[in-house]
């Protein structure tokens, strides 16, 4: 992977954007950009080159689930590793999200160390 | 005066719907709404419909109150977290200004005590600039903490945006009771959408949901990922 991985946050709450954003910075990833739904995410990731998807479930227009099939199903984007992070808690939204391809999965509240764990595993898997 | 509608012809013969299910669906399709013209022309006799009215006309007020408290939440929010930006980088003016000077008090011309109590001052002065990065840190974890607790307003906002829905169906319900007197067999049915969990508000007794991201992990784990 990138030694400087491009991020993009998808959510429709500019207030978890923001905190998500803070906290890559955080743990050293400070190369993030953001998107409120996922066909403005849609839009960017074709328009340009990311690493990284962190992805919201509930979102209006296109949620995170539609997102993640068709990034899987795009020849250009399958590769990007795309970690959930969701108020969604039911299983079956869980096994959807990993049988639809999901990175990883992450529900709301997390704490930093979990997000870290996370995004670190992933990318230790992806390269 | 009974509350029944006389207009509303009488039911299907029951042993002739029994031989053919779509007579049957059809008798019952009518019997709802014949069942819905009497309730409607009750609530009308008995003076519920204003009541039901004012109910429906509250609704849209309710679901304002809502937005509004969707919107001052979030920017509660924002402003928290405009405000800890503004720490950080308060923090980290600090923590570089104590590094510079605790190292110009250490050059030999500027840490040049003349006096056993001057040597002691620049010492305890060194060590408390070198303690400034520390202190910076633990401010900037605490500073996490508060960021990080701003995420309310994306789970309280889900749980509004649900009960909006909820307020605008209910509205739309009582709209229908209100003024509806098609028959039901002419009715757009609405089936209820499967909604998304949306935040955990009450986790008791269900099984469907996981509590916290051990249990996410633990079920991951399960299906081999």
């Amino acid at each position: 992977m990138n030694a400087d991985p491009r991020f993009l946050i998808v959510d429709d709450f500019s207030t978890m954007r923001r905190i998500v954003r803070n906290l890559l910075k955080e743990i050293g990833f400070g190369n993030v950009e953001e998107a409120e739904d996922g066909v403005v995410a849609l839009n960017m990731l074709k328009a340009g080159k990311f690493d990284f998807v962190v992805s919201d479930i509930n979102m209006p227009n296109m949620n995170g689930f539609e997102l993640l099939k068709i990034i899987r199903s795009d020849d250009s984007l399958r590769t990007i590793p795309v970690l959930m992070v969701t108020a969604e808690a039911k299983k079956e939204d869980i096994v959807l999200a990993a049988k639809g391809g999901a990175s990883g999965y992450i529900v709301k509240p997390f704490t930093k160390a979990t997000l870290e764990e996370k995004v670190q595993k992933i990318m230790t898997k992806v390269s | 005066m009974g509350l029944t509608d006389p207009t509303v012809p009488a039911a299907a013969d029951p042993q002739a719907t029994r031989s053919d299910p779509s007579s049957s669906e059809q008798d019952v399709r009518h019997r709802i709404g014949q069942l819905t013209r009497t309730l409607h022309d009750a609530l009308r006799q008995l003076g519920y419909d204003r009541e039901l009215m004012d109910a429906r006309d509250n609704l849209p007020d309710a679901r304002d109150r809502l937005a509004y408290i969707a919107r001052v939440t979030g920017e509660a929010a924002e402003n928290v977290l405009n405000a800890v930006d503004r720490a950080r980088t308060v923090q980290q003016e600090l923590s570089e200004q104590a590094a510079g000077l605790r190292d110009r008090w250490q050059e030999p011309a500027g840490g040049k005590a003349t006096t056993p109590a001057g040597k002691r001052l620049i010492d305890q002065t060194c060590d408390f600039l070198a303690g400034v990065g520390g202190h910076a840190d633990r401010t900037n974890a605490i500073l996490t903490d508060i960021m990080m607790a701003q995420d309310f307003h994306d789970l309280t906002g889900q749980v509004l945006r649900r009960v909006v829905v909820l307020a605008q169906s209910l509205e739309e319900q009582l709209l229908k009771l209100l003024i509806d007197t098609t028959p039901a067999s002419q009715r757009t049915r609405t089936d209820a959408a499967r909604g998304l969990a949306g935040p955990l508000v009450c986790a008791v007794a269900r099984e469907d949901i996981v509590i916290d991201q051990q249990g996410v992990d633990d079920l991951l784990a399960s299906l081999g990922f």
